[in-house]
């Protein structure tokens, strides 16, 4: 690793300024990516062998388990519980609670069960804000063309113009959940920019936007007769025999014990992969984002896309150690905070897009003009000390968290620029969906990060907020109308023997089971507390 | 630099000894000693509300309510970890309030305790927000929902606050509600309503 520019000496070094010159490099988007960005890096990419993918190019880390054996053995169900119900949502974030909500609200019957507690989630933490074209200068228009062109074309073009046109719909409905937003002295919508855009679009609430969504979820959900199954991760579907999916396998960490359930429709909304740790980055998710969902679908037979395209954050916290990977909101660069390498200038356009702005930050570390801590720890400058001088006070007036982030961390932000490396952020692919949320498997439903298409190869900022609010809400009213006087079928886990058979033929190693459920740090598979939920072998 | 210390430190959770450098979290110090831990872990950031520990400090008899994911381990610490509470027996539906005079009204059938706060400071001095929640019960009570909601910006539902009341007030739905109120009857984007409009009109299309 080629050595930057020691932590003490890079600091010493500093001073804040009011303005700094503007960079000039004009590097093209495509040749910093092919050169620096991580899912360029030599051999983190193969071939998919089996499933509806097969052929195409997948992450290393993710084909490993999209190709594993399932957890769970048929004598594992012999004595399981049975329930049903008109829909199973899995999983308890922005997307399922939105779409748990509006299928009861459509007369459905329904089960959310989520992993963990009802809200943890990456909803919770997406403090940045939420997209939606309502300024007087900007149009759905103009949402719709930054959506496309920050995505590189690769994006699934009527989900995007259907996705910013429920815009203006997705803010109403949030407030009627009874979710706050900024507004100025006239009860107008604050908004602010974010990289990609060409307008002032995202909207939001303090730097608190996703706690406040997801408690206000959360609060409208639990008192809609819904029934709520916490700490019960989802670790199979159930297919029926014309292979539609009917229903799921959840496993109780509460009393260790699995239950089917019947369902008319399932929705998949588990979110997204950080916890798998892709090329040894740190994340910016929460503990249960894991890749559950995406592993369950392609069993079943759900077509994937975009398989190799993972966002990394510009600004991940990289030091102190104890804090790498923890986000901090673009929100801070789009209030105008530069990026300074080791020499104290800037070196891109720090609102440009995200893939680029990682790129740019990994480029300057590799060529020695990073900040270097110890072997392991590097990163560039966060110039919040310049935006204070700009704007006195901005930053405890707009960015609360990130003062509480410093005091952490022993760094007061608005006196000391702060270490930031790119963290593993967001999964672009996913499941392929229509504009309902189904899969190409009848039955299966998924939205949100679980999905793919939407953003292409690269989201911006506040676009995924608006996502699974918008998809999560149409799901959940197509699926209460389909299930609506439809019978149960017979559930079975036949799906499963055919995997192993296609496991066998093309030879692969079946050690491997997944979902993953945890990462493993946390010892899932050994803690004895969970006995009986343990990977089969 | 940082004034987080690598200095190895000694404490008890849920009574194993362990020994963990003194930058790390409690959730962190527990995997750094090998100790198998996934109920209580959530968003690792102190938004989710799951970690839940009880906390007595080496200096101390006093025992403090925290996040496990932001707490950094201290010499002689104790800790336990707290399962999650039941949830409130409030339950309420916004749609069920006609109009913004009857918020008051109504807050009273919803959450007819509040009126019995004994303000022993049991919320206040359990919530690891440092929210003044026991204020924030007398302003809803009050009818004065916008200025009680506005104290429980940062709360994470971690629901200290709702174990710790003699009188199941549940403070912290007492903050959401006020929360919900006032976006639910109060913010209405005249930005937002044009656009609406527009879309309604169909003045707005997209070319793909
Ligand atoms: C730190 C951070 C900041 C962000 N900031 C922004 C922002 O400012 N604006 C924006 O638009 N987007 C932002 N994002 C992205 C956005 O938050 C997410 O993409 C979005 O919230 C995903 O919502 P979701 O409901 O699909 O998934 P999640 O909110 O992650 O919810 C998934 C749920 O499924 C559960 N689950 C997982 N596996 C299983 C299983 N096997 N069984 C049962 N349940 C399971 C999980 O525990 C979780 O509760 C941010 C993301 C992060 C991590
Ligand atoms: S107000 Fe109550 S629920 Fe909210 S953070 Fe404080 S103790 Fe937790
Ligand atoms: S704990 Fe309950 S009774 Fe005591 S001050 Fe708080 S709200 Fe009032
Ligand atoms: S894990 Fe979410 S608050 Fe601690």
């Amino acid at each position: 690793m080629t050595n930057g520019i020691p932590y003490s000496d890079a600091l010493g070094n500093y001073t804040p300024q009011r303005f700094r010159e503007p960079s000039n490099d004009q590097t093209k988007t495509r040749d910093l990516l092919e050169q620096f960005h991580p899912d360029y890096m030599p051999d983190s990419m193969t071939t998919l062998r089996v499933g509806p993918n097969q052929g195409d190019v997948c992450h290393k880390q993710l084909a490993d388990v999209l190709q594993s054996d399932a957890r769970i053995e048929e004598a594992d169900l012999a004595g399981a519980n049975t329930v049903e119900t008109d829909i199973l949502v899995v999983g308890g974030g922005g997307a399922g609670c939105t779409a748990a909500l509006t299928a009861a609200r459509n007369g459905a019957k329904v089960i959310l069960a989520t992993k963990l507690r009802l809200g943890d989630s990456n909803t919770v933490m997406a403090e940045g804000g939420i997209q939606t074209s309502v300024e007087k200068g900007d149009t759905p228009q103009m949402h719709y063309d930054d959506t496309i062109k920050g995505g590189h074309h690769y994006v699934d073009k009527p989900l995007a113009a259907q996705m910013v046109m429920d815009g203006p719909n997705v803010i109403r409905w949030l407030i009627q959940q009874g979710m706050q937003f900024d507004v100025d002295k006239y009860g107008d919508l604050l908004t602010r920019r974010a990289g990609g855009t060409s307008a002032p679009r995202v909207v939001y609430y303090r730097d608190y936007t996703g706690l406040e969504m997801m408690r206000v979820l959360r609060e409208a959900l639990t008192n809609t007769g819904i029934e709520v199954w916490d700490y019960n991760p989802t670790v199979e579907l159930l297919s029926n025999d014309q292979g539609h999916c009917a229903g799921a396998v959840v496993s109780s960490l509460k009393n260790c014990s699995y239950t089917l359930v019947k369902a008319k429709a399932v929705i998949l909304a588990t979110g997204g992969i950080g916890r798998m740790h892709l090329n040894g980055f740190p994340t910016s998710n929460h503990f249960g984002a894991t890749g559950d969902g995406l592993v369950m679908a392609y069993r079943m037979g759900a077509k994937l896309r975009d398989l190799d395209s993972f966002q990394y954050h510009p600004s991940g916290l990289a030091y102190p150690q104890h804090l790498a990977g923890t986000l901090i909101t673009e929100g801070v660069r789009s209030a105008g905070a530069y990026l300074l390498n080791g020499h104290g200038d800037r070196f891109v356009d720090e609102l440009g897009p995200r893939d680029h702005v990682a790129a740019a930050i990994l480029r300057e570390c590799e060529e020695g003009r990073g900040v270097q801590v110890n072997e392991t720890t590097r990163g560039v400058w966060l110039d919040t000390p310049g935006v204070e001088l700009r704007n006195p006070g901005i930053l405890k007036s707009r960015f609360p968290k990130l003062l509480q982030l410093g005091r952490k961390c022993g760094i007061d932000p608005a006196q000391k620029p702060l270490l930031i490396f790119p963290t593993l952020h967001y999964q672009n692919g996913g499941v392929v969906i229509d504009g309902n949320g189904c899969s190409t498997v009848r039955g299966l439903y998924c939205i949100g990060e679980v999905c793919g298409g939407i953003h292409g190869k690269n989201r911006l900022m506040g676009n995924s907020l608006l996502d699974i609010i918008s998809f999560g809400r149409r799901a959940g009213e197509h699926a209460a109308t389909e299930v609506h006087g439809r019978p149960h079928s017979n559930v079975s886990t036949e799906h499963l023997s055919e995997l192993r058979r296609q496991l066998t033929l093309a030879d692969m190693p079946m050690e491997n089971q997944g979902p993953m459920l945890f990462p493993d740090y946390a010892k899932f598979e050994t803690d004895s507390d969970y006995d009986g939920l343990h990977k089969a072998k | 630099m940082s004034e987080t210390s690598e200095q190895p430190v000694n404490l008890t959770i849920n009574s194993k000894s362990i020994t963990a450098p003194g930058s790390l979290s409690v959730i962190q110090a527990l995997w750094h000693a090998g100790y198998p831990r996934v109920k209580s872990v959530g968003c690792l950031e102190g938004v989710c509300g799951s970690c839940r520990i009880m906390v007595r400090r080496a200096d101390s008899h006093e025992l403090k309510m925290e996040l496990g994911c932001q707490l950094l381990v201290e010499e002689g610490m104790e800790v336990i970890f707290l399962v999650f509470p039941n949830p409130t027996h409030h339950t309420y539906q916004l749609e069920e309030i006609k109009n913004s005079w009857e918020v008051q009204d109504k807050f009273h059938q919803i959450f007819p305790e509040a009126d019995h706060c004994r303000h022993c400071g049991g919320c206040d001095k359990s919530c690891p927000k440092g929210i003044e929640v026991e204020r924030g019960v007398e302003l809803a009570s009050k009818g004065r929902f916008g200025e009680a909601g506005e104290l429980f910006v940062e709360c994470v539902m971690c629901n200290f606050c709702m174990t710790a009341c003699p009188e199941l007030i549940a403070p912290n739905h007492v903050g959401l509600f006020s929360r919900r109120v006032t976006a639910y009857f109060h913010i209405r984007p005249s930005n937002l309503i044009n656009r609406l409009e527009m879309l309604r009109k169909g003045d707005l299309q997209i070319t793909q």
